[in-house]
């Protein structure tokens, strides 16, 4: 495209000699030259990724830069070779300056077709990366959610409250709103770091309550709560993970059902949470330990390391989990 | 007139499936189980035509009371949540119920259950029907469960039963899963008519015989429909030329 723009140019402007075309190539090179080390350079400094307004300067000096180079090459290359066609003898400023307008006629457009073809497609990768980022995000926040609440709870409640609508109407009402009490915590969790210990006792009561509707007595309750702690903070649905995991480890697997304590008081400079169930502490509990490992690490990430989370099997058929959080993580 | 038993460990969903269930005349639920060992009792004691089973129990689960039983009857699975167990199936005689039911699929399901049963029984009707009621027919199917797979199999299909130890090798189709039966146990309860034993190691099934061939010392080699060749013994040799009329 320049060659031939460069070359339509010179071909109305003066006949076609062979001294022309020796000078056309010399020009093609010079300039084909320059623009490859022009180019290298923008990649090395990288200026594409500079904004607009820091870029166009530099730009701009440097388109100015590679057309004296072209220039300089040009007639450094004429003169070596005497390849010289007009009689007079311009000197050499002259020559420079219109060798240098001359280069800018393709050179310019080079550049800025460069500049642009670069820009548009980072701006398009750009787009791109947001997007995938977005949806990550997204994807993990549902996994962490549904992780949360078990599938398998959800759909034997459904299927229990179905069954209350004939036998027990107001337990089915009742029933329908500790569902929903749940589910809509299960999915403010990922948007706040703590909640109250109180707010997140009123779930677990909830989802036990369901629990409750479905294993009736082979499911007993019992809560040992110091009303003082009840405006600790704690990571929202953990209190709710350790529950679940004591029903479904524990009570659903006791052919007699058996029993959840949940004990809440202050011990020491630490708020202390024991969440005691009937059951064993299966010895592979790292297959489906998805809640343990991850209560862990919240409260690392939360309270610091003095914050602690242990689960132990005790006599008589009992899984005890404790969890410790500093009572001011500040100090 | 089909006899049921529902075995789930929740009373409400066991409830919920009996209310469905008055929708079909023709399916009787004769007693409920709250547990696999109570599901065990009373299919032995009342010998349904089918059962409702919850996967999810304490104890023991849905498959391994299934594994307990010498003879499995119809099964449809009840589950809250489509199963990861249940991928562990092969692709045959199996369906599963969602909980909670929708009653087109329940429907669905005692259709396709009609229809299976109404084929057997012109089958078995040609036949005759063996008095004895502990006696598995071949048109009987059992529940193999061997590690994380699981299969129902009509004893028509099973080709071999070889001893291993304890255990007893079941050759069908392409698989030959283990179950915890010795083959001494399995010969008293199948029809002779149908399951030779061939050798101190061997049940064959003599409709699946391609190939008979004599043998050395008097005996007799067969080759079965899926290539495995079995010795028969001297002494059941004997008997077998009695039964086949050779």
């Amino acid at each position: 495209m320049i060659l031939m723009f460069i070359m339509l140019q010179f071909i109305y402007d003066q006949k076609v000699t062979a001294k022309l075309l020796e000078q056309q190539a010399v020009i093609f090179f010079s300039g084909i030259l320059t623009t490859h080390l022009f180019r290298e350079f923008i990649k090395k400094s990288n200026w594409l990724m500079l904004p607009v307004e820091k870029a166009l300067p530099k730009f701009f000096v440097g388109v100015i830069i590679a057309c004296l180079v072209a220039s300089l090459l040009r007639i450094g290359i004429i003169n070596a070779f005497d390849l010289s066609s007009s009689k007079k003898k311009f000197d050499f400023l002259s020559r420079l300056l219109f060798a240098t307008l001359e280069n800018s006629f393709f050179i310019v457009p080079w550049t800025l077709i460069y500049y642009f073809y670069h820009y548009i497609e980072k701006s398009r990768k750009q787009q791109f990366d947001t997007l995938k980022l977005e949806s990550l995000v997204k994807e993990l926040e549902l996994k962490t959610i549904k992780s949360h609440i078990n599938p398998h709870f959800i759909f034997n409640s459904l299927n229990s409250i179905r069954a209350l609508i004939d036998e027990n109407p107001g337990r089915a009402r009742t029933a329908i709103t500790e569902l929903s009490n749940i589910l809509r915590s299960s999915m403010q969790t990922e948007k706040q770091e703590t909640v109250s210990f109180e707010k997140e006792l009123n779930i677990v009561k909830d989802y036990l309550a369901l629990e409750h509707i479905r294993f009736e007595d082979r499911l007993q309750v019992e809560y040992e709560i110091d009303a003082e702690t009840l405006n600790q903070p704690i990571p929202p649905m953990m209190l709710q993970t350790l529950v679940e995991n004591a029903i479904k480890h524990g009570i659903s697997k006791q052919l007699n059902g058996g029993m959840v304590k949940i004990i809440s008081d202050f011990k020491d400079n630490y708020h202390e949470l024991v969440i005691r169930n009937t059951g064993h502490l299966n010895g592979s509990c790292n297959g489906d330990g998805f809640g343990l490992i991850s209560t862990k690490n919240r409260l690392q990430l939360l309270f610091g390391q003095k914050a602690n989370f242990d689960i132990r099997e005790l006599k008589g058929n009992t899984v005890e989990a404790t969890v410790l959080i500093p009572i001011d993580p500040a100090k | 007139m089909i006899k049921a038993v529902i075995i789930d460990d929740e009373r409400l969903a066991r409830n919920e499936l009996k209310k469905l269930l008055l929708d079909f005349p023709e399916i009787e639920v004769v007693a409920e189980a709250a547990n696999a060992n109570e599901g065990i009792e009373k299919i032995d004691s009342l010998n349904p035509d089918l059962i409702f089973l919850d996967i999810q129990m304490p104890g023991k689960t849905g498959f391994d009371m299934l594994a307990e039983l010498d003879k499995a009857p119809d099964v449809i699975f009840t589950t809250a949540y489509d199963d990861y167990a249940l991928k562990a199936f092969e692709v045959n005689a199996l369906d599963y119920l969602l909980k909670p039911v929708e009653p087109k699929r329940l429907a669905d399901a005692i259709h396709k259950l009609q229809m299976e049963e109404g084929k057997d029984r012109e089958i078995i009707s040609d036949d005759d029907i063996p008095v004895n009621r502990s006696l598995l027919h071949e048109h009987d199917q059992v529940f193999v469960k061997d590690g994380e797979r699981c299969w129902f199999v009509k004893l028509s299909d099973i080709r071999l039963f070889e001893s291993v130890g304890n255990y007893a090798k079941v050759y069908f189709s392409s698989n030959k899963p283990l179950i915890l039966k010795s083959l001494n146990a399995l010969e008293e309860r199948l029809d002779e008519k149908v399951f030779f034993r061939a050798n101190r190691k061997h049940i064959v099934n003599l409709r699946l015989i391609e190939k008979i061939e004599p043998y050395f010392n008097g005996g007799l080699l067969l080759e079965l429909k899926g290539g495995e060749k079995i010795e028969v013994s001297r002494r059941q040799t004997v008997k077998f030329k009695e039964m086949m009329s050779l």
